[in-house]
């Protein structure tokens, strides 16, 4: 049975208040396509998590469809902060819950395995860990090890509704190639209850299970395969296209006022019809042609 | 011959002394990229550099805008993920040196590089921890650059992401962590820790700089032995290899 489906389709089936887990790291492999039409279909009070916080995230943060935030702290790199989750933090309109990217990637990896905790030697003496036991129901407490004795703080498994992560190759069962790192995006689709992958192409069966060691997420946890090329723009695909870092500097810059980022989302997100509609807003495929990454340098 | 080095030269060259050939090395991105592609260069070119996204000792030709960026990771040895390289490299407790900036280090070198102000009233919040915060807990050793400012280098961090020696003595022992920083390199002197104490001692000045200089540019005193020589000057290949093979664009070491 396919499971291709539209871009409108795969975000329809997310209910508001469900927990995302998004496959960005900061500039790269985000899931910006979707961001954009979660926000036109209206759906709000999402929990997002990631290990690394990112544009996708960012972007969700600002439009108001999340209220809380797992991860490890973030930025665009060069390009600036994370403008949307730093006012939802500074003025205390997000909830989040910050750790280091390990922590999360071991909360992930718990949830991944069924495991009921995982200890860390990360966040001790640090201002993170007090942070997160003041929280009521605290995912972070500490126990004695039983072998040694030893005093170790263990987090509780992270398992997310969905998670949503961008690839550069799936067949139409879900079977998918993540080109480069993968940084958290294996741990993430294995602790959720179902994934969604944005793919920039579909391929056949056959070139899967000729190479099938290339498989980084396995059909079986894959709920809609969603074929959409540039979905991550203007974010990076490593081997597929480089950022745009033209539109990044015009996000950032817009960010830095709820009244210009809203400016911003109705020129882009709210002002197009579709993902064609602003692939075109954006430049169409001159712009876009000339992000293609060449094949030797990757980017 | 005289020639001339900038402020953040003479930080990458320091911070490239200070790795040992065939460490592994994990890095953030800035100066860290500089000064351990320098040691690469130089001293130490069976090291290993670590990316905590999942990079495995790349050769990048081009200058990237941060470790997401697909320049950074050219020609890797291995590209993986976070549980890789955070876990079963760094946590497993593999990691020689961590190499971190931050915007504010107190005396015990403790760093943050979460939020600037009161955390339960009225602040800036900035990046927060990414790795920092593991590599800080789990590497061997850690070095820390960031600029030499009363506002970066104070009695009382604003939150502290990642952990030093916590409050002195042997309280980061007590809590489970072994490691802990080794060096804090600034643009105008280089830091150690003392054995017992764990307060940040000087350990040399920057030439043309002086010790009234040093002191009198940060919020907390630290220890001062009798002698305190100057730190070495970067020779002139170390110079032209950050200028023209490792940073041409000058993305990391910025324009002073």
């Amino acid at each position: 049975m396919t499971k291709l489906s539209t871009l409108t389709e795969a975000v329809a089936s997310i209910p508001s208040g469900a927990h995302l887990a998004l496959s960005g790291f900061a500039i790269t492999r985000c899931t910006m396509a979707f961001a954009r039409e979660i926000i036109r279909q209206g759906i709000t009070n999402l929990t997002i998590s990631q290990c690394v916080g990112a544009m996708d995230a960012d972007m969700l943060v600002g439009a108001g469809s999340v209220n809380r935030l797992i991860y490890g702290g973030g930025s665009l790199d060069r390009f600036g902060r994370l403008n949307c989750v730093n006012r939802g933090i500074e003025e205390g309109t997000l909830e989040a819950e910050e750790y280091s990217s390990l922590s999360v990637a071991f909360r992930y990896l718990a949830g991944a395995l069924g495991i009921p905790f995982m200890p860390i030697r990360s966040l001790r003496g640090s201002d993170l860990m007090a942070q997160l036991k003041e929280k009521s129901g605290s995912n972070l407490v500490n126990i004695t090890d039983p072998f040694t004795g030893e005093d170790w703080p263990v987090l509780k498994p992270l398992l997310p509704d969905v998670a949503v992560v961008q690839v550069q190759a799936a067949d139409e069962e879900g079977n998918a190639w993540i080109i480069g790192p993968r940084w958290d995006n294996s741990e993430q689709v294995r602790a959720s209850q179902r994934t969604i992958v944005i793919t920039e192409r579909v391929v056949t069966d056959e070139t899967i299970r000729q190479n099938p060691e290339r498989t980084t997420i396995p059909g079986l946890f894959v709920s809609h395969v969603v074929e959409l090329p540039f979905a991550a723009h203007p974010t990076s695909v490593y081997r597929t296209y480089d950022y745009d870092a033209e539109q990044i500097q015009a996000y950032v810059e817009a960010t830095r006022t709820p009244e210009s980022f809203r400016a911003f989302l109705d020129q882009y997100v709210y002002g197009v019809r579709d993902h064609w509609e602003y692939l075109e807003r954006v430049g169409g495929l001159q712009r876009l042609n000339s992000l293609q990454a060449d094949p030797v340098l990757g980017y | 011959m005289e020639f001339d080095y900038t402020p953040s030269e003479l930080m990458a060259v320091a911070g490239a002394r200070e790795i040992q050939d065939k460490e592994v090395v994990a890095v953030g991105l800035g100066l860290p990229v500089v000064a351990s592609f320098l040691a690469k260069h130089t001293c130490a070119p069976k090291m290993t550099i670590l990316f905590e996204l999942g990079v495995i000792d790349p050769q990048p030709v081009d200058q990237g805008v941060g470790l997401a960026d697909p320049r950074v990771w050219y020609r890797a040895n291995v590209l993986s993920s976070f549980v890789d390289i955070l876990g079963e490299v760094l946590h497993r407790g593999r990691v020689d040196v961590g190499f971190l900036g931050g915007l504010e280090v107190d005396q015990y070198g403790n760093l943050n590089t979460s939020m600037i102000g009161d955390p339960k009233g009225k602040f800036r919040h900035m990046i927060g921890s990414g790795g920092a915060n593991d590599i800080a807990s789990c590497a061997k050793r850690t070095i820390i650059i960031m600029r030499h400012e009363e506002r970066k280098l104070k009695k009382a961090i604003s939150f502290i992401t990642s952990p030093g020696y916590i409050t002195g003595g042997d309280s980061r022992t007590r809590i489970g962590l072994s490691g802990g920083p080794s060096r804090v390199i600034t643009d105008k002197a280089i830091f150690g820790f003392h054995p017992e104490t764990k307060q940040m001692m000087l350990i040399s000045i920057h030439p043309g700089i002086t010790l009234e200089d040093v002191l009198g540019t940060m919020g907390f005193s630290p220890i001062i032995p009798e002698q305190v020589p100057f730190t070495e000057p970067p020779t002139q290949e170390q110079v032209r290899l950050i200028r023209e093979e490792i940073d041409p664009q000058r993305m990391y070491m910025g324009k002073d």
